[in-house]
Formats: structure tokens, sequence, C-alpha cells
């Protein structure tokens, strides 16, 4: 093995930092960075997703037969995905509602299927997880920081995730930029941000 | 051809699996889930007309088959005494059905109170259903044997002016809810006592 | 009739999906460098999004409704979305080469287009009735595809400006995609 699993683990963080390196699954980046809260949320449900497919397509990546293996890998992951709807309807009801159909949406991250073809299917579970950690991390890194800045600057506010409250940053005569909010802000932004990160290099 | 059934065998498998094992999660989840849409749904509703109430109404709840259909019922605890019922109707609205909560006194057949919960209504003219108590609060203490009518049909519910229909249809809803309550009172009775 | 008009109206400019909805990016960003590409997604997603959206709809009615397993839906509508893919695929070569040829290496590449997921799922959760859906899924595709080709025209004139090189390709791309959608958000308000 030519890398090691802390490599695998730490590609995902910086060298291969979806979506700015990897640049795949840009729709939910997009779409829920509005509150910091949604953009916390949105990149642990796609971690959860991305680390446990990743586990069990990589120990079925003998069993699998090639010729119908996408459609093996669509099955798992939706199965995680639909895991993660459950659970979150359960236990975090008002982040649920306020994803929406992004939830569901999940199994068509091209992140997610994109990991599972090109490492799952070909490495052992132990560094199948670290790959999945990694890049899960820093997709979640990604929206947050994406979120962070969209939320403050456009709508003057920091929203704690899991507790929902919204903490002005600003004093009250604070004017609002109410562009980064709304969807042409979103694609602006990303845009910027990439524009940033390739200046900043690969190292 | 035979590949072809192997191949179809291998997904047929996978989805039989993955269909099992999240029968299981919903399984182990449902309750919450219901406990939890109850609560940031209905919730904030059923809270307000049942105000000062020393239980969780969310958790104290039952159902009861009306015909084909099932309707939950929401139980206040008041003055130690499990005394009020609290149910959902629908009316027909200006946009669409308006959903009422309604809450009963099951002693005096009094209503302690109603709140819209969901509504299509024009915003600004309708939704003031919801938002403002002018109308709600006019049924509170009523009977729920009087006959519900907004003044321009007779009754003595003042609509809200500029959507008389939208306050045609949370008394209509009051009305079919009076008469779910008289056809199941015996149920509720049994219920609550059990 | 007038119902229909509107829901036409909302979902091609209003509720672009690609614009307004930010769904269907990937896609949108890899195949809009060159006109021709972006022309030919357009219509391999019209073609998809409009069975798709049939089916699905048909699929969540008549088999996940009645039996009560809609939790099952993402994993339904994945399957049938796939296995469409694979059906049109199969049918075009055999039967209409000419039309494959133009569409062919689009089509695996719908299977992950969230757009064709999404424009799914809204239908349901937006309770459409058949027409209204099938409508639906039509315009929707037609925003789609009408949002990628103005987009691939603007990203083949962005080729011949001098553009720093940090913010070449993809990084350029997304801030042209912002001002297209700050155009398509003053139909806001509109329906």
């Amino acid at each position: 093995m030519a890398k090691t699993v802390v490599q695998e683990f730490t590609k995902g963080l910086w060298a291969e930092i979806p979506p700015f390196r990897l640049v795949l699954g840009l729709c939910p980046v997009l779409a829920v960075t509005k509150t910091v809260e949604n953009g916390v949320g949105m990149g642990i449900a796609t971690t959860f997703v991305l680390v446990c497919s990743n586990i069990l397509i990589s120990l079925l990546r003998n069993v699998i037969p090639k010729n119908v293996r996408i459609a093996c890998f669509i099955v798992v992951i939706a199965t995680f995905v639909i895991v993660v709807e459950l659970v979150m309807q359960a236990f975090a009801y008002p982040l649920f509602l306020k994803l929406g159909i992004f939830i569901p949406l999940i199994v068509v991250n091209c992140i997610v299927l994109g990991r599972a073809e090109a490492f799952a299917a070909k490495n052992g579970v132990v560094s199948s997880f670290a790959d999945g950690l990694g890049i899960g991390i820093g997709f979640t890194l990604s929206l947050t920081a994406l979120s962070i800045f969209r939320e403050v600057l456009g709508s003057g506010t920091f929203t704690i995730p899991i507790s929902s409250v919204s903490v002005p940053v600003f004093g009250p005569s604070f004017q609002p930029f109410n562009f980064l909010v709304e969807a042409p802000g979103a694609f602006v932004c990303l845009g910027l941000m990439l524009c940033v990160m390739n200046m900043l290099g690969k190292k | 051809m035979r590949e072809m059934i192997r191949l179809f065998l291998v997904i047929f498998l996978f989805s039989c699996v993955s269909g099992g094992l999240l029968a299981v999660v919903r399984s182990g989840t449902q309750e919450r889930i219901e406990y939890q849409q109850l609560k940031f749904v209905k919730g904030p509703t059923i809270k307000e007309i049942m105000e000062g109430c020393s239980n969780d109404p969310l958790s104290d709840r039952f159902k009861i088959m009306d015909g084909d259909k099932e309707i939950s019922f929401f139980v206040g605890e008041f003055d130690g005494k499990r005394s009020v019922v609290a149910f959902e109707s629908f009316g027909k609205g200006f946009g669409g059905d308006i959903g009422v909560i309604i809450a009963v006194n099951l002693e005096t057949d009094e209503i302690i109170g109603i709140g819209v919960t969901t509504h299509s209504e024009t915003p600004g003219l309708g939704s003031r259903a919801k938002s403002e108590p002018d109308l709600s609060s006019q049924f509170k203490g009523l009977s729920i044997k009087d006959p519900f009518k907004v003044t321009a049909d007779g009754g003595k519910i003042d609509s809200i002016s500029g959507a008389t229909i939208t306050s045609r249809g949370v008394c209509g809803a009051v009305v079919t809810s009076a008469s779910i309550y008289e056809r199941l009172k015996n149920d509720i009775l049994k219920k609550i006592k059990a | 009739m007038g119902d229909y008009i509107l829901l036409a109206v909302s979902c091609i400019f209003v509720n672009n999906i690609l614009l307004i909805q930010y769904l269907g990016n990937c896609p949108f960003l890899g195949v809009s460098k060159k006109m021709e590409t972006a022309t030919g997604m357009a219509m391999a997603v019209v073609f998809v999004l409009v069975l798709a959206g049939a089916i699905t709809w048909v699929v969540n009615h008549l088999l996940l409704k009645p039996f009560g397993v809609e939790y099952l839906r993402t994993l339904a509508f994945i399957l049938v979305i796939a296995s469409l893919v694979q059906f049109v695929e199969l049918f075009l070569k055999k039967s209409i080469p000419a039309l494959y040829a133009g569409l062919g290496i689009f089509l695996p590449l719908i299977t992950t287009n969230c757009a064709v997921m999404g424009v799914c799922l809204i239908n349901i959760k937006e309770e459409y009735s058949f027409m209204q859906a099938l409508i639906a899924s039509l315009t929707y595709a037609i925003g789609f595809g009408l949002a990628l080709i103005l987009f691939a025209g603007v990203r083949e004139r962005i080729l011949l400006a001098r553009v720093p090189k940090p913010l070449q390709d993809t990084s350029i791309g997304l801030v042209g995609a912002g001002m297209m959608s700050l155009a398509f958000f003053a139909f806001k308000g509109m329906v």
C-alpha cells in the first residue's frame, strides 16, 4: 500500500477537499448554505452516508458483479440515505423540514457515488473508511465556511447548530447584504471561494 | 441469458436486504417521528389552546376510528382531572381546506379554545384567521352544541373583514368537530378512563 | 388550462430548476463549455425527465402509497430513474440510432443528475395531480435546457476573454452563473 491510512484521511481535508478540489456535489453546497445550521447539518448527514456506504461497498467489493456494480452502489447508498432521513425526522425534525428535498437528494450527490466507484470499490475497508471520513469532514468544513460567510453577511446572524438560535452578529443598524442569501449570491460566493482556493494552491 | 438472470438476482437480493433493514429502522423510529411531527406542526396550536394544563397533551393521546377515518385526540389535564380533549377537523376555506384544532371540556361540553393549524388562504386576508386571535377567541366559552354561523349567515360569529369565506370555513370546521364530538363522546370517555 | 400555463411559466422561469432551485449543477458546469454538448444534454434531460416524472408519480401513488411504504421513496425513485436511463439507452441504440448518436453519451450522466430526481420529488411534495406532474416535469426540463444553452453561449464568450488565472474555468463559470441567476431573479413574484 503506497499511502498510509492517515494520508487517505488528510487528503480529503485539503488536497482533494470537495467541492473545491473535487468539483462535485455542488447542488447541496449552493442550496443549503443559507444558514450555518443547515450547512453543518447537511455536511454531517452527507458524511454519515459517505462513511457507511464506503465501508459497506469496500466489504462487498469482491461479491458485487462488475457489470451491475453501479446499480448495487446506488441501492447501498439509497439505503443509508433513508436511514438518515428517518433518524433526522425522529431527532431533528425542524432541520429535516428546512433541508427538505436535499436530504433524499444525497443519493444523487456525485461525491458519494464518485467515492464508491473511484475508491471503495478498489481498496480495503480501513482505507475506505479513512477516505470516506476525510472527504466527508472536508465537505462539512467547506459547507460550514461557505454558510458562515453567507449567513453573517447576508442576514447578519449566526445560527448555532443544534440549538437553532440565531445570534445577531452586528449592531441593530446593520443592513443585511441580502444578495448573498439568495440564489445568485450562492453562485458568485462559491465561484469566488473557488478562486481563493486556486490562489492558495495545492500545498 | 443465464448471466442476465444472475445479475438480476444480485440486485434483487440487494434490494430485499436493504428493504428489510429499512423496515427495522422504520419501526424503531416511527413512534418518535410521529411525535416530532405533532410537536412541530400541531404542537404550538395545541399548547396555545390548552394553556395551563399540567400534562403534555402531545404524548397523552389516543386514536378513535370514526367510520373509516382515524382521528387523534389529545388529552389535557386541568386541576388534576383529565377533563379536556382536543382534536382536529377541517372546513372548506377560500384557498382549500382549513384545519382547526378544537379543545372541549368533557364535563360541561364547553369550548376551551380553537386554533387554526393549516390553511392556504390569501396572505394578509384569510391568513389572519391563524395569525390574529379575533376570530378564534369568539368561540371560547361557547357550548359545543351552539349553532356556529357567521353574522352574514344569521349567526353570531363576527367574521374577519375581507375574509368571510375563510371565517365561514372555520365555523364549518367547528360544526364538523361538534358532530364528531357528539358521535364519539362515549368512546372518548371510555378511552380517557382506561 | 390557465392553471397549467401558470404552472409552466412558474417552472420555466420563476422557479428555474438550475438557477433558482440550484438543482442539476454538476452537468450544468460540466457540459456547458461547448454549445453542442449543452444542446445534447438539454435534449437528453427533457427526454428522460418527462418519462421519469410520469413513472415516479405512478410508482408513488399506485405502489408506495397503497402499501404505506412511502419511506422507501428515495430508494424506489433512484432505482426507477437508473433503470429507466438504461432502458432508454438500449432502446435508442436499437431503434433510433440517429438520436442515440446525439444523446448517447449524456444518458449515463443523467442517473446522477439531481435535477431529475429533484423534480420527481418536488412533484410528490407539491401534491401535483398526474397531469400537473407531467407538465411540471416537461417545463422544468425545458427551463433546465434553456438555462444550460444560454449559459453555454455565455461560456463560449468567456473563453475569448482574458480571465485572471485563479479565476479560470469553473470559478468564472460559477460567477457567470450567478449573474444569469440574477437575471432570472427578475421573474420572482410574477406568478
